[in-house]
């Protein structure tokens, strides 16, 4: 009963770091049509921000709390400088923010030599039911992606930015023509994306240590999920990196941990091709 | 718009009665521009052709061994450029079978002492094809025409995986890969790395390279470029799609098995890289850069990424990759074509089909 | 001629200096000049290959350093044969592909004549074959590994299993426990340690209640952890390598296992990776090792290398046993030795005197190459990790016996 129980933590636990990535590939590809290759070093950047407000002795709370919005300016700026040229041609997009995600994990690569660096926790220690200990922090980073989900769900059915949000995601042309300024709101969405992602490399950076490669791992992972969970929803992204989180922290509990890589993703590319759409087909929220 | 409709003219046209139309159609365009373009493209491959000619004779020993590796990734682009340039299938995940085949003929040497090169560089070439069949015919045919999105994702994923199972699997050495190769040999002769080793790979490259060349001018290639300007009407026209698709993705995960099978000899070891993402993109990129469709840029493009990064990383090895990432974006951004338009015209790109067959008809 | 000698020091310095600096900026392939290339033969020329980026970087440009703090030593005292020593440096970039091309500029381009370097065994398993096969070279293989390298003209100067664990592991069961697990990252040199650690642990009355392997860049080890303390192992013999060990550690600490008693054991770990983890996470925590720092406060000579190491190399790239620092310092000497006793510097006959080559000083103690083995005896020392250093808690009687080959 315990094991089952530390079971169900670990795999919640993991699924909240996916879903936190996915949930701006998913957003951006819902609304903006592009695949963004460069989401995996958005969270490095994320988590190399968070180790230099450590590195310079500033509480870590406080790189925490500067990664999303440092990330999300950043996502805005590349945004209106570059992203806005590949809207006509996905595969462009896709190629576009490949080279962009290159320069940035190489420059982070120059600058921590390729080394692999910690940062404590900064809630750290364990919580303890009898003799079942669970980490404190990743038990936050559930918490924290909770809280995230349904900021996002408020922030896009209740509040007037986000119906123009949804307007946009639904019929451009429209949402144009009633007054809303799109590249504005491609701007938004791809900072808010961003933003996102940058959010989850910080919280993730005292599981998982900072390293140059860390984008590429999730990046994989992060398509996936997107596409099994369908584009064009918010809800779609979030059930499928819910599955695919589930799947790969679960696998590896019953096969060796070899195969249960694989097999998420053979599983996964099956499922998109009998069911294309995703799990969860249709725009809005 | 109006170059489909060219094309698509031409597709009809062919060989046949409407020769005339097809003339007048191409005539009202840019008919200078036709010429001058035909005469570009032979040039360009022609100095190419010299130039790896010669370049043994006038390089040092450890250059001519980085350059015959450069030529079989050029082989290697070529595969991708078939698949992408020509039928406008974004396949990500070309490592898949290049890889595959390296650790095939890897594993051929290793447990059943295997080298002689008539054995081994077709059973690289099978591997390859016989994945490229799996992995296209699941993507690519079915019901329902698959997104772009969905193949470049399925062949991304496929390589990926491929990836993380060779880094699982200990009888393909983990990690490690399969190191120590034994050299290929034929009879007693062993091919080791020098100029030898280059001209066999330089033979062979040029072997597959005319016959692409044959490929894409053909009835089968007029068919794929429709493919890759307008699908839809190609089906329209009575086209398997699909099929087409499969069948030219099966021939570049053939011509990438003969690189990949070369790679690992020359190189003496395979590794699990080698299936993965980073040269699937790699090869992407040497496309991107050299300019795609025309199945020489795959080549430039390769001779130019990999010898800019050789001299980079000799003198700024830091920041090279950061360059390399910038130069690619650029590309993209501004030049998508690749380098090979600043010398090649659009129309020479796409292949000059019936047009040119007229011209050679009226030439004196 | 004693002035020009003085004078060409002077200058060889200066060079040093402004080259070590260049260097540790990471500009890439470079040379150490020698002021002397107007002997007569020309200089003697050593390459070496190591990971001076990626993630073993922090053992690399530490031998890197040893390397250079070696041959200045050896050309102050007059160089080898009459000749300067001249140092050629390639990255291996923890990538076999591009290792390899850099490892054919040694041989190919500069024309070494000895090639020292490779960390992991996939890395040494990638440039063997250039070096030793196809470039004919004498290749020093200088880390800790998991034996059963018997190629002609390498010579391995690093500890081997037996080394490591003939009586490191009867330490681990009287100051442990019985229950061991195994949790290893998925290459050659784990694989290969754990049957070797197996026959130990069986031998001595222990028992191997599991043996996994993990990707390497797997960061995530709940299930591990879980089997762990569900099983109620009492050690941890670990082989998992960066990046995953750092979140291993720590997964495990929070699930309590050294709490309950627990201890962890990883053959590897020495200065440089007591800082990938909080000091309370790894407490406790044993390895065998040819030399720990804290040796410095009872051996004079293992003083002056430390010493003189952290003069040249302050930062933190740190002289330690894990990270094949020891072991190049062994194998510059061991060859240094082979040399002068060769007369020459032909393949050959280095080889032939390298054999049997001996070193009376050097890290942790002195070395013995085996006649016919080509690997080396060497003192062994077991560590224990205590708030963040190390401290001795055993010793070898004398010279260990590697048992390959």
């Amino acid at each position: 009963m315990a094991n089952a129980f530390v079971a169900a933590f670990e795999i919640l636990s993991f699924g909240a770091i996916i879903v936190l990535i996915v949930l701006g590939l998913g957003i951006i590809a819902s609304m903006m049509g592009i695949f963004n290759f460069a989401q995996g070093e958005f969270v490095l950047l994320g988590a190399y921000i968070t180790y230099l407000a450590y590195a310079k002795g500033l509480p870590i709370w406080a790189g925490m709390v500067a990664a999303p919005f440092v990330v999300g300016a950043l996502g805005f700026v590349l945004e209106a400088l570059i992203i806005r040229r590949f809207y006509a041609a996905p595969i462009v997009a896709m190629l576009g923010t490949y080279a962009l995600g290159l320069i940035i994990r190489e420059a982070v690569r120059g600058l921590i030599g390729g080394f692999y660096l910690t940062v404590p926790e900064p809630i750290g220690g364990s919580i303890d039911f009898g003799t079942i200990h669970i980490s404190a922090w990743r038990f936050t980073i559930i918490v924290i992606t909770l809280l995230v989900m349904a900021g996002c769900y408020l922030l896009l059915s209740r509040t007037s930015f986000g119906l123009r949000m949804r307007a946009t995601l639904e019929n451009p042309a429209l949402a144009r023509a009633s007054g809303i300024s799109t590249p504005l709101m491609y701007g938004a969405t791809f900072a808010f994306g961003s933003a996102l992602a940058g959010l989850a490399g910080a919280l993730i950076v005292p599981v998982f240590s900072l390293y140059a490669d860390l984008g590429l791992r999730f990046l994989i992972q992060g398509f996936v999920a997107v596409m099994v969970g369908g584009v064009g929803s918010f809800i779609g992204p979030v059930a499928g990196a819910g599955v695919i989180g589930t799947l790969s922290a679960a696998l590896p509990w019953i096969m060796a941990p070899v195969v249960a890589d694989v097999l998420v993703f053979v599983l996964a590319i099956v499922f998109i091709k009998f069911r294309p759409q995703g799990l969860i087909a249709g725009k809005g929220v | 718009m109006p170059k489909s409709m060219s094309v698509v003219r031409e597709a009809i046209a062919g060989d046949e009665a409407d020769d005339a139309m097809a003339e007048r159609v191409a005539a009202g365009q840019a008919r200078e521009q036709v010429k001058a373009g035909r005469k570009v493209l032979p040039i360009v491959e022609g100095v190419v052709l010299i130039a790896a000619l010669v370049a043994p004779l006038v390089l040092q020993d450890y250059l001519t061994v980085f350059a015959t590796r450069v030529i079989i990734l050029a082989l290697f682009a070529l595969s991708f450029d078939l698949v992408w340039g020509y039928a406008g299938i974004m396949s990500f995940g070309q490592a898949l079978f290049f890889g595959s085949a390296g650790y095939g003929v890897a594993l051929l040497a290793r447990d059943l002492d295997i080298t002689n090169i008539f054995l081994v560089l077709p059973a690289g070439t099978l591997i390859g094809l016989a994945f490229a069949l799996l992995l296209g015919g699941f993507l690519l045919l079915g019901r329902h025409p698959s997104s772009v999105i969905f193949v470049s994702l399925g062949t991304l994923t496929g390589s990926y995986a491929a990836d993380r199972l060779a880094r699982g699997w200990y009888y393909l050495g983990g990690q490690n890969g399969i190191p120590s190769i034994a050299p290929m040999s034929l009879g007693g002769y062993e091919f080791t790395e020098g100029p030898a080793f280059y001209y066999l790979v330089l033979g062979i490259l040029v072997v597959v390279y005319l016959l692409c060349r044959f490929l894409v001018r053909s009835q089968f290639g007029l068919a794929l470029a429709g493919l890759r300007e307008n699908e839809q009407r190609i089906a329209f026209f009575g086209y398997k799609a699909q099929h087409l698709k499969a069948i030219i993705f099966a021939i570049g995960g053939a011509i990438a098995g003969l690189a990949g099978s070369l790679y690992a000899f020359h190189e003496g070891f395979v590794w699990p890289n080698m299936v993965g993402v980073v040269v699937s993109t790699q090869v992407v990129l040497y496309v991107l850069f050299g300019g795609s469709g025309t199945l020489i840029g795959a080549v430039i493009g390769t001779v130019i990424v990999e010898g800019v990064s050789f001299w980079l990383s000799d003198n700024y090895r830091d920041i090279w990759p950061i360059i390399l990432g910038m130069l690619l974006l650029l590309v993209i951004l501004f030049r998508p074509l690749g380098l090979i338009s600043f010398v090649l015209g659009e129309r020479e790109r796409v292949g000059s089909f019936g047009a040119a067959r007229k011209e050679k008809r009226n030439a004196p | 001629m004693f002035d020009r000698i003085q004078l060409s020091r002077r200058r060889f310095l200066s060079n040093l200096a402004f080259a070590s600096g260049a260097v540790a900026t990471g500009v890439g392939s470079w040379v150490v000049p020698a002021p002397w290339a107007n002997a007569a033969e020309g200089p003697i020329k050593v390459g070496i290959a190591t990971d001076l980026t990626g993630p073993i970087a922090y053992a690399g440009n530490a031998d890197a350093n040893v390397a250079k703090m070696v041959i200045k030593e050896i050309n102050n005292s007059g160089g080898l044969l009459g000749r300067p020593l001249e140092l050629y440096i390639e990255d291996t970039a923890s990538n076999e592909s591009v290792a390899v091309g850099n490892v054919r500029k040694l041989i190919q381009r500069d024309k070494v004549d000895m090639v020292l370097g490779g960390i992991t065994s996939s890395m040494r398993n990638a440039i063997k074959d250039p070096i030793v096969a196809r470039g004919k070279t004498l290749y020093i293989y200088p880390q800790l590994y998991e034996g059963k390298e018997c190629t002609p003209y390498l010579f391995c100067t690093g500890p081997t299993p037996a080394q490591q664990c003939d009586e490191f592991i009867p330490w681990l069961i009287k100051n442990g426990g019985k229950k061991f697990a195994l949790p290893s990252a998925n290459y050659v040199w784990p694989h290969t340690l754990n049957v070797y650690a197996r026959k130990v642990i069986e031998a001595n009355g222990g028992e191997v209640v599991f043996e996994e392997y993990y990707p390497l860049d797997q960061v995530d080890f709940s299930a591990t952890v879980n089997r762990i303390i569900s099983n109620k192992v009492d050690v941890v013999f670990n082989t998992v390598i960066p990046p995953g060990v750092g979140p291993f550690f720590k997964q495990l600490y929070e699930a309590g296992f050294l709490k309950n008693g627990g201890r962890l054991a990883c053959v590897y770990y020495d200065e440089n990776t007591l800082n990938i983890n909080q000091a309370a996470e790894i407490e406790g925590l044993a390895s065998c090792l040819d030399y720990f720092k804290v040796l410095t406060k009872e051996n004079p000579f293992d003083a002056k290398i430390q010493a003189a190491y952290e003069k040249d190399f302050p930062g933190n790239f740190l002289f330690a046993a894990g990270s094949a620092a020891t072991g190049t310092y062994r194998g510059l000497k061991l060859w240094e030795a082979a040399v002068k006793e060769a007369g020459k510097i032909d393949r050959e006959s280095v080889a032939a005197a390298l054999d049997h080559a001996k070193i009376a000083e050097g890290p942790g103690g002195p070395a013995e190459m085996v006649p016919g083995k080509r690997h080396c005896k060497m003192k062994m020392y077991t560590a224990v990790a205590k708030g963040g250093n190390y401290e001795i808690v055993a010793r070898s009687n004398g010279l260990v016996d590697p048992k390959e080959c």
